[in-house]
């Protein structure tokens, strides 16, 4: 029996109710996250990865529910869990670093306000030991502390994200929440933002859950990545073996499609079609109208996740065990 | 749809000699105002205040044809005295003046001037607030300045004041089209205002820096590319500046600075205030033509606001 | 000089330009547009005397009789203006303007005053509330109320007040009747609060007149409340907030309204303007002796230099307004740095 995961997500469904008719936005995805581990949530977007994070917290917006899995963390559900005990978790235990952090910060409040409320939200601590604090973090993330007082429109894209993630540490979690870090960021920052993270990881022993549609960036940075489509998990596994020999169709799609520096220099195949409408998903696999390897059998079966080596599965019927 | 595109759409375009090119931009033109036309229906506010515009204005064009009496007209009791101030009956729904006209057929007929008015008025005004807020954002420099200047001046006035003076001293009552054009000389703030932001934040954008650099005169890039961006914004707020316009007619007409003979709403009112009505409790008098003054007020903003919303795209995502 | 102290002075500037363009506009408006000598002079059976007199004490003949010009009494104007001497009503016999206007402002900045703390109170509370519970019965209630009274006129507003409690209505005695004007005695001045008679009868009077202004302006501040919070809730740090494990009421306290609050200010000042025009409206119907029905009465009479003074300062009431009320947003916005 394998020891219990820190966080582990069991067949998780996460429902929109729009106007329109229900989004299965998240339709039934499983995945564990070990402890000192890091985990890729990769995929387009649309294909359910930030609002899996999100339901984990639930930081859904109004209109959203999880309507069925569980999540098991520190021998509770957290699906299930009362909102005032799930407040305790919050940054506690699971800190989020958002994306694009030009309006995740609160324009209003000084950034060393902002840190010290984290703190001060869960521990009872006096106020200079909070600045001290405030003081540390902004060192750890390689921000002079003499700019504490400053607001977050006076930073640059790169050092708000740096904020960010000093926040995000201010509670000392377990586990960090990255949804797209760097995205909004120019390719050398980004550098400078994902070695900032892979420091901290080991200094601090932080597992950590990265949400990206880049796929260098989980390639990376990342031990396991779970290849999500359509609201579920088309791929799962060790990181390299995933990248290196893709089982699935979709993410073969997806790697052929980065162009290699030694390679020819043709366009690289692309993957056609369009993303699957979460309202109403296609009969059988989802990914059976764009896939080139599909058959008659996709249009009809919903492949369940197969076994294709170590830890490593695949949710296409091409991978089914021949009996 | 109201708007003709499809084969009425093509008789008129045919009948009016449109070149090639010309026909299409109409075909689109037509298209998208049918496109919004539906927004709005379906928009909640917007298909409300729509409702209650069409009616009014199907109220005041149809009411030479309705069975009411004379809005001037005195009805008078057995003894040739007039009629006045009757409460509410079956004969006069919303009972009498002081000068025994009845009431209903005055609100009805007066919905004629107070619209007219308050359009006319309002469309002075945008045409007003664009010309000056399209000089300000695109030239910008001491016409921005100047103009900026004197917006701010005319804004802090108390204008109903000066409106008033005016009237005093041109021999006590204003006529229906000296009474539009002040309405409109003096409603164009808003609009310069919002036209300028608009604009300047146009200008910056990257197709008319291309413009711009193909050579294209600034005459041309205004007309293509600055006011297809602008218009429908002040076309939005036009909707509201009626109601504004409306409500200004019907303050002056209140006060006593109309020419009666143009029966507005805010006439009938300014009879029953004359006559102590609220005091003496005639209450259909006071209700009656006020409910429609703020009908008429609600349907124009709910109407506005929905245009705002649909032709705004940033606004749509709330 | 710091970036902040520049733009504060650059918009005092705007602000002195725009009174001075106030003040100019203002004479030659008013004189422009008739001249008062033409007016006096059609009173039949005044005496060549008595017309001289006049003409020079209104300053618009020198010691000699000779009418003076335009121009010659502008720069007088702009002269006494800057002494303070406003000249005397014609209307009121011998009054100094400013003896007019004084006590009268007095009455109407109370009106103002009472009902504009009522107004952002309710206003900002039932905003508030609204953006809580967006969609839910009693957001849509409060709107729907909000849009009836946005917009209406005052002088209706009014009348209908006058209609509904002025009488006992419906033949019940517990029905709140007050005053619909004339009665009170204005001249006893506004700042008598000794005599505690005299103040419960004002209070007396003011309520209705108050409770029009308020009902008129409370829907238009309760609407752009509730959608500048609804604009602020729906922004990613309220996200982050929660994630930080924030329990709702502070949210909205700490993250929500410091961000919501900033157009608010904007609108008040803007609102001034709108305020005095309704304020205006609501002496006339309820014969209430503020600057309103002054400026009512004094264009009745053709009492000009009552007039320039009123325009004069509204016109500078609401330029000091908005010049405030940019200073508070300075002060409690970190994001406006220039204009």
């Amino acid at each position: 029996m394998t020891p219990t995961a820190l966080i582990e997500v069991d067949h998780l469904k996460t429902y929109f109710d729009t106007r329109s008719g229900t989004v299965r936005a998240v339709d039934d995805v499983s995945w564990k996250l070990e402890k000192g581990e890091s985990l890729g949530l990769a995929g387009e977007s649309g294909c359910g990865k930030t609002t899996t994070a999100l339901s984990i917290i639930r930081l859904l917006p109004k209109n959203g529910r999880v309507i069925g899995g569980h999540i098991q963390y520190a021998g509770k559900d957290l699906a299930t869990l009362k909102e005032s005990d799930l407040r305790k978790i919050r940054w506690k235990h699971i800190a989020i670093v958002f994306q694009g952090a030009m309006n995740a910060l609160n324009p209003v409040k000084r950034v060393s306000w902002q840190i010290a409320e984290a703190i001060t939200i869960h521990d009872v601590v006096a106020s200079d030991e909070a600045e001290t604090r405030v003081d540390e973090l902004l060192e750890l993330v390689g921000i002079n502390p003499k700019r504490k007082d400053d607001y977050p429109h006076e930073f640059s894209g790169g050092m708000r994200q740096r904020v960010m993630i000093a926040m995000a540490l201010a509670c000392r979690p377990k586990i960090i929440i990255a949804d797209e870090p760097v995205t909004a960021l120019d390719v050398m920052i980004q550098a400078q933002i994902l070695e900032l993270l892979q420091r901290l990881r080991e200094e601090l022993d932080l597992s950590m859950i990265l949400i990206s549609h880049d796929l260098s960036v989980i390639a990376e940075t990342c031990d396991k990545v779970a290849i999500m489509y359509g609201g579920k998990i088309a791929e799962y596994g060790p990181a390299e073996e995933v990248f290196l020999e893709p089982q699935h169709p979709y993410t073969q799609g997806l790697i052929r499609s980065f162009p290699d520096i030694y390679g020819p220099r043709d366009l690289p195949p692309w993957i056609p079609g369009q993303p699957p409408n979460l309202l109403e998903p296609p009969a059988g696999c989802r990914f059976h109208p764009r896939c080139p390897q599909a058959f008659a059998d996709c249009q009809v079966r919903d492949p369940p996740l197969f076994e294709t080596g170590k830890d490593h599965v695949a949710a296409c019927l091409l991978r089914a065990p021949h009996t | 749809m109201a708007f003709p595109s499809g084969s009425l759409g093509y008789w008129l375009r045919r009948r009016l000699g449109m070149s090639e090119v010309r026909r299409e931009k109409f075909v689109l033109a037509m298209k998208r105002l049918n496109e919004i036309l539906d927004a709005v229906i379906h928009h909640r506010m917007g298909g409300i205040g729509l409702g209650i515009l069409s009616f009014f204005v199907t109220l005041a064009i149809i009411a030479p044809f309705l069975p009411i009496p004379a809005p001037q007209y005195s009805f008078t009791d057995g003894q040739g005295r007039y009629l006045a101030t009757v409460d509410p009956s079956w004969e006069h729904p919303f009972g009498t003046d002081q000068n025994g006209r009845d009431i209903l057929s005055r609100v009805i007929w007066g919905s004629r001037i107070s619209l007219v008015v308050g359009l006319m008025a309002s469309v002075i005004a945008a045409v007003l607030g664009t010309l000056v807020g399209l000089i300000s954002g695109y030239w910008g420099g001491w016409r921005d300045e100047v103009l900026m200047r004197v917006n701010d001046i005319l804004l802090s006035l108390p204008w109903l004041a000066l409106l008033i003076v005016l009237a005093q001293i041109l021999g006590g009552t204003l006529s229906l089209n000296v009474i539009i054009l002040t309405i409109g000389l003096t409603s164009w703030n808003f609009t310069a205002r919002v036209v300028r932001a608009q604009v300047l934040s146009v200008r910056e954008r990257v197709f008319v820096e291309r413009a711009k650099a193909s050579g294209a005169s600034s005459l041309s890039i205004l007309r293509k590319h600055i006011f297809p961006n602008v218009f429908p914004l002040v076309f939005a707020n036009t909707i509201l500046t009626v109601a504004v316009a409306i409500l200004s007619e019907s303050t002056l007409a209140f006060l006593g600075k109309v020419d009666i003979t143009n029966l507005s709403w805010g006439v009938v009112l300014e009879d029953a205030f004359g006559s102590s009505a609220a005091i003496n409790g005639h209450w259909a008098w006071i209700i009656m033509p006020g409910l429609a003054l703020v009908f008429v007020i609600l349907g124009f903003s709910l109407l506005g606001y929905a245009l705002d919303e649909i032709l705004n795209p940033k606004l749509r995502e709330r | 000089m710091s970036e902040i102290q520049r733009v504060i002075l650059r918009r005092l500037r705007n602000a002195m330009i725009t009174i001075f363009g106030i003040i100019t506009l203002n004479f030659f408006l008013i004189n422009v547009m008739g001249n008062p000598l033409d007016l006096i002079s059609r009173a039949p059976n005044v005496s060549p005397d008595i017309r001289k007199n006049t003409c020079i004490r209104l300053g618009l003949c020198d010691q000699d009789g000779n009418a003076l010009d335009l121009l010659t009494r502008f720069v007088n104007y702009i002269q006494n203006f800057f002494t303070g001497n406003m000249g005397t009503s014609f209307n009121w016999k011998d009054t100094p303007v400013v003896d007019v206007i004084i006590p009268a402002l007095g009455w109407t900045l109370l009106l103002i005053g009472t009902s504009t703390v009522i107004t952002i109170i309710i206003g900002m509370v039932l905003g508030a509330i609204s953006a809580q519970q967006r969609g839910k019965p009693f957001d849509i209630a409060a709107t729907g109320f909000s849009l009836f009274f946005y917009g209406m006129p005052f002088f209706w507003l009014a009348l209908m007040m006058q209609l509904g409690f002025t009488k006992q209505e419906f033949g019940l005695n517990w029905w709140p009747v007050f005053p619909s004007g004339q009665q009170y005695d204005f001249t006893i001045p506004v700042f008598n609060w000794g005599n505690i008679d005299h103040v419960m009868n004002a209070l007396y009077h003011i309520v209705l007149p108050a409770a029009t202004l308020s009902l008129g302006t409370v829907a238009g501040v309760s609407l752009v409340m509730r959608n500048s919070l609804i604009d602020a809730m729906t922004e990613d740090y309220v996200v982050t907030a929660r994630a930080k494990g924030l329990p709702e009421r502070l949210i909205l306290r700490r993250h929500v309204l410091p961000n919501g609050l900033p157009p608010m200010v904007t609108l008040i000042a803007l609102d001034m303007a709108f305020i005095f025009g309704g304020a205006y409206q609501v002496e006339y119907v309820f014969s209430y002796r503020g600057i309103g029905w002054v400026t009512i009465e004094a264009i009745n009479a053709f009492d000009f230099p009552v007039l320039q003074f009123v325009v004069v300062l509204g016109g500078i009431a609401v330029v000091v307004a908005n010049f405030v009320a940019d200073l508070i947003l300075l002060k409690i916005d970190p994001r406006i740095k220039v204009a």
